[in-house]
C-alpha cells in the first residue's frame, strides 16, 4: 500500500542550524522513534536500525538512509529503504527549509512510500495514521533538541 | 414416484456426532499432543514476485529452543513436487519457495523450535536477501504474451485453454431471433473455517512409518504425502479419527503435510504445525474460484433460449493446485436447469501472483451458476418478459428425464416446475411483489431475486480425463466395511476423516435401515489409512451416494449370509425365508434369530452351510453409478445424480447507505431421498449463509502492489446472524434411479443458488435506474456509489 505523507513544521532556530540538525546522525538517531542505531557509512548514507511498537504494529527494521540532492541550507532529498519481519518498506521525502519572518525555521516534506508484507494487509487501517504519529513524534523530540540548547 | 416408507431413512433423528460436540468432546488436530514435540512457523514472503538471493538462518539457529530451518532449497532437493493434474510439468509446486517467491506470504523457510512461540521469535533473526521481480495479478493481464511469467521456465501463464464446441452453435445463433452478451465477475472468496489447518507428524523409523494427524478433507492424501517424500505407499499412516473443523473443500494442505512429514522424518520427532488466521488467510493455499465470465446467448422472441456461448477465464494463483479443474465440473451441467439445445465453452486458467486456490464447495459450480442465471435475467429484461416465466419456458420438464445435455452428462431426474409451484405457494409470491413495491413506496430500493440451480452430486473425477488426456481415471470409488462381533454387535468402518457431514449418521442410519436394527447401537470407527479400504473422501457432494450405497450393499451382503445360516440351520430353502428386524421368519413360524447366526457363525463352524467362511463381516466397494467410461470427443458424462434448488429473495436498501437487507428467503430444495433432514437443512442454511458471504462480503482484494489486503476478519468480512435471515426451506423429492435409496447429494446445496439469487434480487432493484452489477461481491459501497454516481 502507498503512503503519502506532506507537512510543515516550524522549529524555534534558523535554516542553517536546522539544515545542521536534520544532517547530523547524532540528532537524528535521538529524533527518529524507535531508533536504536544508525551509523554512517558514507558522508549522507546511513544504515539504521528502527525497533517500533505502535498499536497493534510493530516490529524490527533493519533499513538505510540515504541524502542526495544537497542544497544547503535549503533542500535535500531522502531516499529510505526498510525490511522487517512484518513488512518491507521504501520511500522519499523532498524536504525543504526556509525562514520564516519571525526569525524561526519552517521545514516542508513531502514524502511517498510504499509498504509491503504484512503489515501492508493487517495494517492498513492504522498505518497512515501511524506514520503520522511517528513523523509528530520526530519533530516533538527535534524541537526538544533546539529548546534543550 | 412414490415415496418409499422408511424406518430410519428420512425420519428426524439427531446426527449422533452432535453428542461429543455438543460435550465439546470433538477430537481435533490441535487435541493430538505427542511427546516430545517440536513446532513449527513459516516465514512468509514480503513480496508478490522476488528472486531469492540468499536465505542467512545463522542468528536464528543460535537461538535458545530453535532445533532447524528448512529453507526451499533444502526441501526442493530432497522431496518430489506436489502433485499438479494437469500436463503442465514446469508448473512445479514445493511446500517452500524455492528460489523464488511467487505471491506475498509464500512460504519461504521454517522455523522448527521446542515452542510455536519460540519458532515466532526465531522468524525475526532469518535475513532474506531477495531481489524483487515485476508480477502480475489481472487474469486477462496474465494471458498476454507481454505479462511476466509466474513460472518463467513454463513460457507463460497459461495453465489450460480449452474449446468445447457442444451440437450446433454457430447455426443455432444464426437462427435465433436475437442475441445478447455480458460479462460478469465472480470476485476470489472461499470457504473459511474457523479451524485453520493444522497436521501433526511423527515418523517412527525403527517400524519404517510416519504417522500423520491432519485437519484434512482430501483424496489420496497418504498416497500423495508417500509420492512427495518417496516412500512407499504403506509408510504413510493418516489417521482418519481426527474431527475437521469446518472444511468444504479447503482443507487440502498437502504442503502443510509434505513439510511437516519431510521434517518429521528428518528430526525424528513429532512436529506440529497449526496455521495462524494469518498463515491460513494469505498463505494456506486455500482460496477459492476467482473467475470472468464472457456469456453470448442467441434466443428467440418468445423466450427459448437456443444456445450460450462461454468464456470462463480463471485466475488461479500462484500454482495450479485444483484451480483449472475447478473449470471442469460445471460442464456436467453447463446448461444449467434449461432445455439449451447448444453450448461452447472456453476454459481459461491462468497462474498469477496470488494465493493458490484449493477446491471450494461446488468446484466452481456456484460461479458458473450465477453466469447462467445472469443470462436468464439479461434474456428476460431485454424481451421485457416475467423472469419467472422466462424461466419456466426454459426448463427441463419432468416427462424429459433421462435428459442428456449437449456436454455429454445425463440428468437423472427431478421435477423443476413442481419445486418452482411450492415455493412460490410457500413464500407467497403475490404477496412478496406488492411488500416489493410497498418498500419502493416507502423510498427503499427492493427486489425480488430469482435463482434456479443444480448441483451435480455422487462425486466422479470425470473432469480429470477431460482436462487432461493423460489421465486415464474413470473411478473414483467408496468402501466401507462392516463386522459382527462375537456378542452380536455391529460395528461399521468409513475411510475417511469427517468435516461436519455426518458421516457417522449417515452409515449407521443406512445400515439400521437394510439390517432392520436400531441405529443407535451401531458403532462407527474410522480408523487409519492403512486399515483402510480405497476411498476418496467427501468431496463432489458424494457422501450420501456413495459412503451410503457402499454401506447398504454392505449390509445387504451380510443380510444374505444370515439368511444362508438360517436356511442351512431350519433346513428350508432361502427363497422361503423373510428377513425382519434382525430375524430370519420361516413361513411355519419358526424363528432364528440375530443371536442365533453369530453363534453359529462365531462358534459352530460345524453348524455353518458348506464352503462359508466363519464371522459376520462384509465389505462393499462401490464404483460411481453410471460412471463407466473415459471422455470421447470432449464428452463425457460426469455425475449421477443432480440436485435442484430454486431460490427466491426479496431485498431492499436505503439508496444511500446501500446494505442490503434480506426481507425474505425462501429455497426449495430437491435432493432425492434424504438420509437426516437435520443434516440436509444444515448443509443448506449454512450453503445459503455461505453465498450471501460471496454475493455481499467476502472478498480476497489485493492492493495494486500485490499485496493481500483481506488477511484476517477484520478486513475479510464474513456473513454473521445480522447479515443471514430466516430461511424457509421447502423439500420435494424425486428420487434418484441411480442409488439405493433415491439419494442424491446436498453438501453444496444453497451456495450453489444463493450468489445468483442474491445478485438478481440486487439488480432488479436498482433496474430502474438502470445500473447493472457485474461483480460479486456486491459491497454496500459499490452499491450506494453506483446511485450516488446516477444521481448526480
Amino acid at each position: 500500500m502507498n503512503l503519502n505523507l506532506t507537512g510543515t513544521e516550524s522549529i524555534q532556530t534558523n535554516p542553517s542550524r536546522l539544515w545542521e540538525s536534520v544532517i547530523d546522525p547524532a540528532v537524528l538517531q535521538r529524533s527518529i522513534p524507535g531508533c536504536v542505531s544508525m551509523d554512517e557509512l558514507a558522508p549522507g548514507e546511513y544504515t539504521i536500525t528502527l525497533e517500533l511498537k505502535v498499536a497493534a504494529v510493530g516490529g524490527n527494521f533493519e533499513g538505510s538512509v540515504k541524502l542526495s540532492e544537497m542544497n544547503p541550507p535549503n533542500s535535500c532529498l531522502i531516499n529510505v529503504s526498510g525490511n522487517g519481519t512484518l513488512g518491507v518498506g521504501k520511500g522519499t521525502a523532498r524536504v525543504t527549509i526556509t525562514a520564516n519572518e519571525d526569525d524561526t525555521a519552517r521545514i516542508t516534506y513531502e514524502a511517498d512510500g510504499e509498504v509491503s508484507g504484512l503489515v501492508a494487509g493487517v495494517g492498513q487501517r492504522v498505518l497512515m495514521g501511524v506514520a503520522k504519529h511517528l513523523v509528530r513524534q520526530f519533530f516533538t523530540a527535534l524541537k526538544k533538541e533546539f529548546e534543550a540548547n | 414416484m412414490v415415496e418409499k416408507k422408511y424406518k430410519f431413512i428420512s425420519q428426524p433423528r439427531h446426527p449422533s456426532e452432535n453428542r461429543r460436540f455438543v460435550a465439546g468432546r470433538g477430537n481435533f488436530v490441535a487435541d493430538i499432543d505427542r511427546p516430545n514435540m517440536l513446532h513449527v512457523a513459516p516465514l512468509s514472503s514480503h513480496y508478490p514476485a522476488a528472486i531469492i538471493n540468499n536465505i542467512d538462518i545463522s542468528e536464528a539457529m543460535m537461538m535458545d529452543g530453535v532445533i532447524d530451518v528448512i529453507t526451499g532449497a533444502e526441501i526442493g532437493a530432497a522431496i518430489q513436487p506436489l502433485m499438479n493434474g494437469l500436463d503442465t510439468p514446469k508448473v512445479q509446486r514445493f511446500p517452500l519457495a524455492v528460489n523464488r517467491v511467487r505471491y506475498a506470504g509464500e512460504w519461504v523457510c521454517a522455523v522448527v523450535a521446542e515452542s510455536r512461540a519460540i519458532a515466532e521469535d526465531a522468524l525475526e533473526k532469518i535475513i532474506i536477501d531477495a531481489t524483487p521481480q515485476p508480477f502480475v495479478l489481472d487474469a486477462e493481464e496474465a494471458l498476454l504474451p507481454s505479462s511476466p511469467p509466474v513460472h518463467p521456465e513454463h513460457g507463460s501463464n497459461i495453465l489450460l485453454d480449452r474449446k468445447f464446441v457442444w451440437g450446433t452453435v454457430g447455426e443455432d445463433f444464426v437462427n435465433a431471433e436475437h442475441n445478447l452478451s455480458f460479462s460478469v465477475i465472480w470476485g476470489r472468496n472461499s470457504t473459511v473455517p474457523i479451524e485453520t489447518f493444522g497436521v501433526v507428524a511423527e515418523w517412527n523409523g525403527w517400524d519404517n512409518i510416519l504417522d500423520v494427524w491432519a485437519s484434512v478433507q482430501m483424496p489420496k492424501y497418504s498416497d500423495q504425502i508417500a509420492r512427495c517424500l518417496n516412500l512407499p505407499g504403506n509408510a504413510v499412516r493418516v489417521h482418519y479419527d481426527v474431527d475437521v473443523g469446518g472444511s468444504y473443500g479447503v482443507k487440502r494442505g498437502i504442503k502443510h503435510a509434505t513439510l511437516i512429514g519431510y521434517i518429521a522424518r528428518k528430526l525424528g520427532r513429532p512436529i506440529r504445525f497449526i496455521e495462524d488466521r494469518l498463515e491460513n488467510m494469505r498463505a494456506g493455499d486455500a482460496h477459492g474460484p476467482e473467475r470472468k465470465f464472457n456469456v453470448e446467448v442467441a434466443f428467440e422472441s418468445d423466450g427459448n433460449v437456443r444456445s450460450m456461448r462461454m468464456r470462463a477465464l480463471d485466475n488461479a494463483g500462484a500454482y495450479a493446485g485444483r484451480a483449472p479443474f475447478q473449470l471442469g465440473k460445471p460442464i456436467s451441467a453447463i446448461v444449467g436447469p434449461y432445455q439449451i439445445n447448444s453450448v461452447s465453452y472456453h476454459a481459461i486458467s491462468v497462474t498469477s501472483n496470488k494465493t493458490v486456490q484449493e477446491a471450494v464447495r461446488g468446484f466452481g459450480q456456484a460461479p458458473t451458476n450465477y453466469a447462467i442465471e445472469t443470462a436468464m435475467d439479461r434474456v428476460a429484461s431485454f424481451l421485457k418478459m416475467d423472469r419467472l416465466a422466462l424461466r419456466q419456458r426454459n426448463l427441463i420438464r419432468s416427462d424429459q428425464f433421462p435428459y442428456l445435455i449437449p456436454s455429454g452428462s445425463t440428468y437423472d431426474s427431478g421435477d423443476y416446475h413442481a419445486v418452482i409451484d411450492k415455493v412460490l405457494a410457500a413464500a407467497d409470491y403475490k404477496t412478496l411483489l406488492v411488500k416489493r413495491d410497498h418498500l419502493r413506496d416507502e423510498g427503499m430500493m427492493a427486489g425480488i431475486g430469482i435463482a434456479a440451480c443444480l448441483e451435480p452430486s455422487g462425486g466422479n473425477s470425470s473432469f480429470e480425463p477431460l482436462l487432461n488426456e493423460a489421465n486415464k481415471t474413470s473411478t473414483w470409488m467408496e468402501s466401507c466395511q462392516i463386522n459382527v462381533d462375537g456378542l452380536g454387535h455391529l460395528t461399521a468402518r468409513i475411510h475417511t476423516t469427517s468435516s461436519g457431514q455426518g458421516h457417522e449418521t449417515l452409515v449407521s442410519t443406512v445400515l439400521g435401515e437394510v439390517l432392520e436394527i436400531d441405529p443407535s447401537n451401531i458403532r462407527i470407527t474410522r480408523p487409519n489409512s492403512l486399515e483402510s479400504l480405497p476411498g476418496n473422501s467427501p468431496v463432489g457432494s458424494r457422501m450420501a451416494i456413495m459412503l451410503g450405497g457402499a454401506a447398504a450393499r454392505s449390509a445387504e451382503k451380510l443380510k444374505a449370509k444370515l439368511i444362508k445360516i438360517a436356511a442351512h440351520s431350519l433346513g428350508i430353502d432361502a427363497e422361503k425365508l423373510t428377513y425382519a428386524g434382525g430375524n430370519v421368519l420361516a413361513p411355519d413360524g419358526r424363528k432364528h434369530t440375530w443371536q442365533d447366526a453369530v453363534e453359529l457363525a462365531h462358534r459352530q463352524f460345524h453348524n455353518l452351510p458348506e464352503g462359508m467362511d466363519p464371522g459376520l463381516a462384509a465389505f462393499d466397494i462401490m464404483q460411481v453409478p453410471t460412471g463407466n467410461a473415459l471422455p470421447v470427443d470432449g464428452k463425457v458424462h460426469m455425475y449421477p445424480c443432480y440436485s435442484f434448488e430454486f431460490h427466491l429473495v426479496l431485498l431492499a436498501f436505503d439508496p444511500v447507505i446501500g446494505r442490503p437487507e434480506i426481507h425474505s428467503y425462501t429455497v426449495g430444495h430437491d435432493c432425492g431421498t434424504v438420509i437426516n433432514p437435520a443434516i440436509v437443512s444444515g448443509m443448506t442454511y449454512g450453503g445459503i449463509a455461505h453465498g450471501i458471504g460471496a454475493a455481499l462480503l467476502e472478498e480476497f482484494a489485493y492492493d495494486p502492489n500485490g499485496q493481500l489486503m483481506t488477511q484476517s476478519f477484520l478486513d475479510y468480512l464474513m456473513p454473521s446472524s445480522h447479515e443471514v435471515p430466516p430461511i424457509q426451506i421447502v423439500k420435494h423429492c424425486t428420487p434418484s434411479p441411480h442409488t439405493v435409496f433415491g439419494q442424491k447429494g446436498s453438501g453444496e446445496s444453497g451456495y450453489l443458488g444463493s450468489p445468483a439469487a442474491i445478485s438478481s434480487a440486487i439488480n432488479d432493484a436498482v433496474s430502474a435506474l438502470d445500473i447493472r452489477f457485474e461483480k460479486l461481491p456486491i459491497r454496500m459501497s459499490a452499491i450506494s456509489d453506483a446511485i450516488a454516481n446516477k444521481s448526480a
